[in-house]
């Protein structure tokens, strides 16, 4: 008997949760909500952790068949949940994360009218997610991955009386679809060559199937890779995200940021095998990430919103686990999700809590001096800054940022320019972090602060900030310690990195050269923006142009308005009243022309009805003569 | 001796002079009586087609269970024909049209 | 007749028992209840009487064939008749005054039914329905005080014995042109034609009017929507499923015994018959507004999809029909449930007026009448999906495309109407007057019914296995 056996139990606990709110929240007072909500999360991690513990005694793949649906002649459709290190790894920061951020809305929700549709919708969201990370098959596999799709349109949307918030969750949903489109032409690709949609099946046959570099394997990961940009928000997908903002911040904690956008991450890490038969795939992975990371980083200099900074540096940082996972560093990618999950939700939580501590008070030009009114949020955010900026030594980012960088360079399929883009991608990132954490928490209170978070919001932001310290000792540099805890763990499902021979030696030089550019930043940031003051200023006025081109995040919008929105309109508009739509009408018209002409048979009359059965019979006994 | 195919036309031609007083007449008494012509013509075949098979009785058995039978449908025919008379007034069931297409 | 016999037959023994147990209790007492509760106990006494399946199959003398296929049709149509039994009694607790002879007719049609399954003869197979015909001739035209109770009973007692002089004359036909009457007798005779004589066709043909009748398929569908109309909502739900189930076995019987479906023919005129059945259906029940008629269109166009699985005839055609049936009694048995549970003293509940806002004003109940219109819509993880998939699969193993693909076209046809019922639930609530308080079996018996719905489409395998086990065989 083994723990693992009962892994149905984490993703059925938070449906049940979202089942129950659905169907009787409205009728439920706040408390039973929030245990509800918050519980059947809770004991789905508890019962995560049961089962990491049982799996760290003996590691394997385990397949667990959770239900057959019927056996019909030669189909049987079955759902069927994977286990093993990659997705364990997954479902512990879902379940986990997920119960200190349900915790925390607890409170944060608390004056809300939508309380029990929140936490349905969390929970459901929290169940998709799991469901997307343990499917065995690619089609569980694309429940999940709309599933969470759908939760997070119904939260960014959550407060649906503003249009602004309807109209920030319809673009995300029309964006991602667009590469949810892509993917699902990758399924169908997959499923016409393997005639399955197994992941193991896949995964083993296409190396047989498919020749090293052959154009198929390029077209089918790029669709997928189509599929993971616009989920994780990547170029050129990535614009979706920052408007995501709109939905409450615990949401923007747990799904823009901690899990939903790193399911992008997972698909490729999952489908290894068949990014690695596509170099071309490979380099564009990397490609998009490294662009991505450099455009978003440069985007969150120049934001005033509090979330909207943190949205970009999300993009940012997937973009660094897109430009692992295109080097072939698979652990590194995977390791850094870890780390940023909980840094990032972290930070998320923090802002969540100066927000509603400065009465939704977002600019943070108009914050400041936050240090000593809220000292607990201050001390946490400073910890989860740190890890972001990549502060050496003590913090996680540093450990899997570094790693990242450390393969960018060394690994086979790393190049010089990859490298650059992920160092000035740090400086980037220390520069805006600084600028973050001066700006709110550092000179004149511009704001009062008007509430205080309470036990159930803070203690989430104490777990989370000692976690994104700590979790980055798991795996640290061979020259530093012998301890590589993730990628040994990783070791049985993801391919280790290659590195070119003669290299390690200089991994010491990297290191060094990493902690520099991120004091560099972190000094830039505080010559800027504390020292001298009034600079900032100035250097927007003297770039005006560019500091605008930064501000709208490169102009994506605007282009995309330019180009997919006018013209899809303009069709539209065009099209009113065409063909297409004359075969419908007319459809419709046979439908109730057939409707009147057979309805006048229904006439009460008996004797008709006597008729109709001897013509029957008569047809019948025609037919008989006739065949 | 009768050729067998006599019977044939014998019932069929009941069978059809039955269905078209159902067919036709008005009166739901009248109905009822082309039921019965019916379904005593094929007591007809039945009971003449076990001549050929005179060791077995199964034809002329199967004639007195639809006897039974016709007369268990008229009993309750003509009960629901009385009650729909107190009702609407009238037997002619082509008048009685209430449950239609509208 | 042996000791073996009487125990095989025990359970229709005990449906007779019981209908002269009801009448004698009337002539000594007129008591709802009570008759009421000795009409469940003796369903509920004859499903434990059913003969263990181990023992099958029996025959008994010619008449009847206990087998797999007989005693589970028996057991769903028992299980049916209590469901009915459950609701006929809130039905007529609120209306007529003389409740008690309700209930003899009711055993007297379940009895019939039970006796058309398991028959492997022509005398019991037309037994079997005139007694099921003639008990519902009493139960359609029940409510005295309604006129169209009356018109309903009038339409189907001449449209049924109409119908039966046909089928007894086919079977007149048949005996004379092979002299035979059991099922196993023809079934040599038919192995041994190439082609079906002219006589012997004809006699097919008109057996087919007869049970089409039963079946309401086009084209002898027409009575189906007055005289769901115009009988009382418990009625309608047994006529729509066991009157409906208890012949479309007899059907499979008698069609696999003489392996109708070699001749083309045969194969063609059920051909017409379903693809009719399906369009025709479907496109009266497009505009209608009266729930009751759009459940009577709805069941002519189920039984056009059956017939596909029936087509079939194989080994997985057999089980398709049977799972088909037990899918369809539940949704069909649920859906009148909720009509039943709906209806004043007065009127039914079968405008769809009568459903505006449901879902806000009685959420429950909304809840399972959605549940059963999406089963009967075919929507996954329902049972009404499960059975459709089911026909496909026969249907596709045995090559019948255009039938196929005409069973998907006219389902998503049919989602239209559904999902029309379910939009007016949906639908702002306006002032409804408080209705009287519901009878726990009603509420009890419609709860059931929407846990197998579902249960039967999200884990089906279990009732299949237990269709193949006792069915697969046969």
């Amino acid at each position: 008997m083994n723990a693992v056996q009962y892994l149905w139990l984490v993703p059925l606990l938070p449906l049940l949760g979202a089942v129950l709110l659905i169907v009787a929240g409205r009728n439920m007072s706040k408390p039973i909500i929030a245990s509800i909500g918050a519980g059947s999360v809770g004991l789905s991690a508890l019962t995560v952790i049961v089962i990491g513990v049982a799996f760290l005694s003996n590691p394997d793949v385990y397949e667990i068949s959770v239900w057959q649906w019927i056996a019909v002649g030669n189909l049987t459709p079955s759902i069927e949940l994977h286990l093993d290190a990659l997705s364990l790894m997954f479902i512990f920061v879902i379940t986990f994360v997920g119960f200190l951020i349900h915790l925390y809305s607890v409170e944060f929700m608390g004056e809300d009218s939508g309380y029990a549709r929140f936490f349905a919708c969390l929970n459901l969201f929290v169940c998709s997610m799991l469901l997307l990370v343990l499917a065995g098959n690619l089609v569980l596999l694309y429940l999940g991955w709309e599933g969470v799709g759908l939760c997070s349109y119904l939260l960014i949307g959550f407060w649906y009386e503003d249009p602004k918030n309807g109209y920030a969750a319809r673009k995300a949903f029309i964006i991602t679809r667009v590469g949810d489109t892509a993917m699902l032409i990758g399924l169908f690709l997959l499923f016409a060559t393997f005639n399955s949609l197994d992941i193991e099946t896949i995964l083993s046959a296409a190396p047989s199937r498919w020749e090293q570099g052959s154009s198929i394997a390029t077209v089918a990961a790029l669709l997928l890779l189509g599929g993971a940009a616009g989920k994780s928000a990547q170029l050129p997908l990535q614009n979706w995200l920052p408007d995501a903002m709109a939905g409450p911040t615990p949401v923007s904690a747990l799904i823009h940021a901690a899990t939903m956008v790193t399911a992008g991450v997972y698909l490729i890490a999952r489908m290894n095998v068949l990014f690695e038969l596509s170099p071309v795939a490979m380099t564009t992975v990397g490609v998009v990430g490294a662009v991505t990371l450099l455009i978003a980083g440069f985007s969150a200099m120049t934001q005033t919103d509090l979330k909207r900074v943190l949205a970009y540096s999300t993009i940012s940082q997937i973009g660094y686990m897109f430009l692992a996972l295109g080097v072939g560093a698979w652990s590194a990618a995977i390791f850094h999700f870890f780390t940023h999950a909980f840094f990032k939700a972290l930070l998320f939580l923090g802002a969540g809590a100066i927000i509603e501590a400065l009465h939704h008070e977002h600019n943070i030009f108009r914050m400041g001096g936050l240090r000593k009114q809220l000292p607990i949020v201050f001390i946490t955010f400073l910890a989860g800054a740190a890890s972001l900026a990549a502060l050496p030594l003590v913090t996680s980012g540093f450990y899997s940022k570094d790693m990242i960088l450390w393969y960018a360079w060394a690994g086979e399929k790393g190049s010089g320019l990859l490298f650059i883009a992920g160092l000035v991608g740090a400086l980037v990132t220390a520069l805006y972090t600084t600028r973050l954490v001066i700006v709110t928490f550092f000179g004149y209170a511009n704001t009062r602060v008007s509430k205080r978070p309470g036990w159930r919001m803070t203690m989430p932001l104490g777990v989370l900030a000692a976690l994104s310290v700590v979790v980055g000792f798991l795996e640290v540099p061979h020259n530093f310690w012998h301890a590589q805890l993730i990628s040994g763990f990783l070791g049985g499902v993801l391919p280790a990195a290659v590195i070119d021979s003669g290299i390690e030696a200089y991994e010491w030089a990297l290191q060094l050269l990493a902690a520099v550019v991120t004091l560099g930043g972190i000094f830039i940031g505080y010559f800027v923006y504390m020292a001298t003051p009034g600079l900032h200023e100035l250097v927007k006025k003297k770039f005006p142009t560019l500091h605008q081109l930064m501000y709208d995040g490169w102009g994506f919008d605007a282009l995309y308005t330019l180009l997919f929105v006018k013209p899809v309109t303009w069709l539209a508009r065009a099209s009113r009243g065409d063909v297409i739509d004359g075969i419908y009408t007319g459809i419709a018209w046979v439908a109730i022309a057939a409707n009147r002409a057979i309805a006048t048979t229904q006439n009460g009359v008996m004797r008709w009805y006597v008729l109709g059965i001897v013509v029957g019979a008569l047809l019948i006994i025609t037919l008989g003569i006739l065949v | 001796m009768i050729p067998i195919e006599n019977y044939l036309v014998l019932s069929a031609t009941l069978f059809s002079i039955g269905l078209m007083i159902v067919v036709i007449k008005r009166n739901a008494i009248a109905v009822l009586l082309g039921l019965e012509l019916m379904l005593n013509a094929a007591n007809i075949n039945l009971v003449a087609f076990n001549l050929a098979h005179p060791e077995r009785l199964d034809g002329q058995m199967f004639a007195v269970f639809v006897i039974i039978v016709a007369a268990c449908e008229a009993a309750v025919g003509l009960a629901i024909i009385l009650q729909a008379y107190r009702v609407f007034h009238t037997a002619v069931p082509d008048s009685i049209s209430t449950l239609k297409e509208s | 007749m042996s000791r073996a016999d009487i125990i095989f037959l025990l359970p229709h023994l005990m449906l007779t028992l019981g209908a002269v147990l009801v009448m004698m209790a009337i002539a000594v007492r007129r008591n709802h209840f009570a008759v009421y509760v000795l009409t469940c106990l003796t369903l509920i006494v004859a499903l434990y009487f059913l003969p263990k399946t181990a023992s099958l199959p029996h025959n008994v003398g010619v008449l009847f064939v206990v087998d797999g296929l007989g005693v589970f049709n028996t057991m769903i149509i028992m299980l049916a008749a209590l469901a009915v039994a459950l609701m006929s009694y809130a039905y007529f607790d609120t209306r007529e005054e003389r409740t008690g002879e309700y209930y003899m007719l009711f055993i007297l049609a379940t009895f019939g039914a039970c006796i058309m399954v398991i028959s492997g003869h022509f005398v019991s197979f037309f037994l079997g329905l005139e007694i099921l015909s003639v008990s519902l001739y009493g139960m359609i035209a029940y409510l005295r005080k309604r006129e169209r109770s009356d018109e309903a009973g009038i339409k189907y007692l001449i449209l049924a014995a109409f119908s039966s002089a046909f089928l007894l004359f086919g079977m007149a036909l048949i005996y004379a042109a092979t002299g035979d009457m059991t099922f196993e007798g023809l079934s040599g005779y038919f192995s041994a034609f190439d082609e079906l004589p002219i006589l012997v066709m004809t006699g097919v043909g008109l057996v087919v009017v007869g049970a089409g009748f039963k079946l309401s398929v086009v084209p002898f569908h027409m009575w189906t929507p007055d005289v769901y109309e115009g009988a009382p909502a418990p009625v309608a739900a047994f006529i729509s499923t066991i009157s409906k189930g208890a012949t479309m076995v007899l059907l499979v019987r008698f069609f696999l015994a003489i392996d109708g479906f070699r001749f083309p023919v045969v194969l063609t005129i059920f051909t017409v018959i379903s693809i009719a059945s399906m369009v025709v259906g479907n496109i009266l029940a497009l505009r209608q507004q009266n729930v009751k008629r759009i459940l009577a269109y709805s069941s002519i166009a189920h039984f056009g999809y059956l017939l596909v699985a029936f087509i079939a005839a194989d080994e997985l055609g057999v089980e398709a029909v049977n799972f088909y049936l037990v899918a369809y009694f539940a949704t069909m048995l649920g859906a009148f449930g909720v009509v039943t549970v709906l209806s004043h003293p007065e009127r039914d509940a079968e405008l769809l007026d009568d459903y505006r806002g449901l879902l806000w004003s009685r959420p429950a109940l909304a809840t399972v009448f959605v549940v059963t219109l999406l089963s009967l819509a075919g929507i996954p993880l329902t049972a009404g999906f499960v059975a459709k998939f089911y026909l496909l699969a026969s249907g596709i193993s045995t090559n019948q495309w255009l039938l196929v693909i005409l069973l998907v076209v006219n389902s998503i046809v049919g989602l239209f109407y559904y999902i029309r019922i379910v939009a007016v639930m949906f639908d702002s609530a306006e002032e409804r007057e408080a209705r009287p308080a519901g009878y726990v079996g009603n509420f009890a018996t419609l709860l059931i019914l929407v846990v197998l719905l579902v249960w039967f489409g999200v884990s089906p395998q279990g009732l299949i296995d237990v269709i193949r086990n006792l069915v697969g065989v046969g």
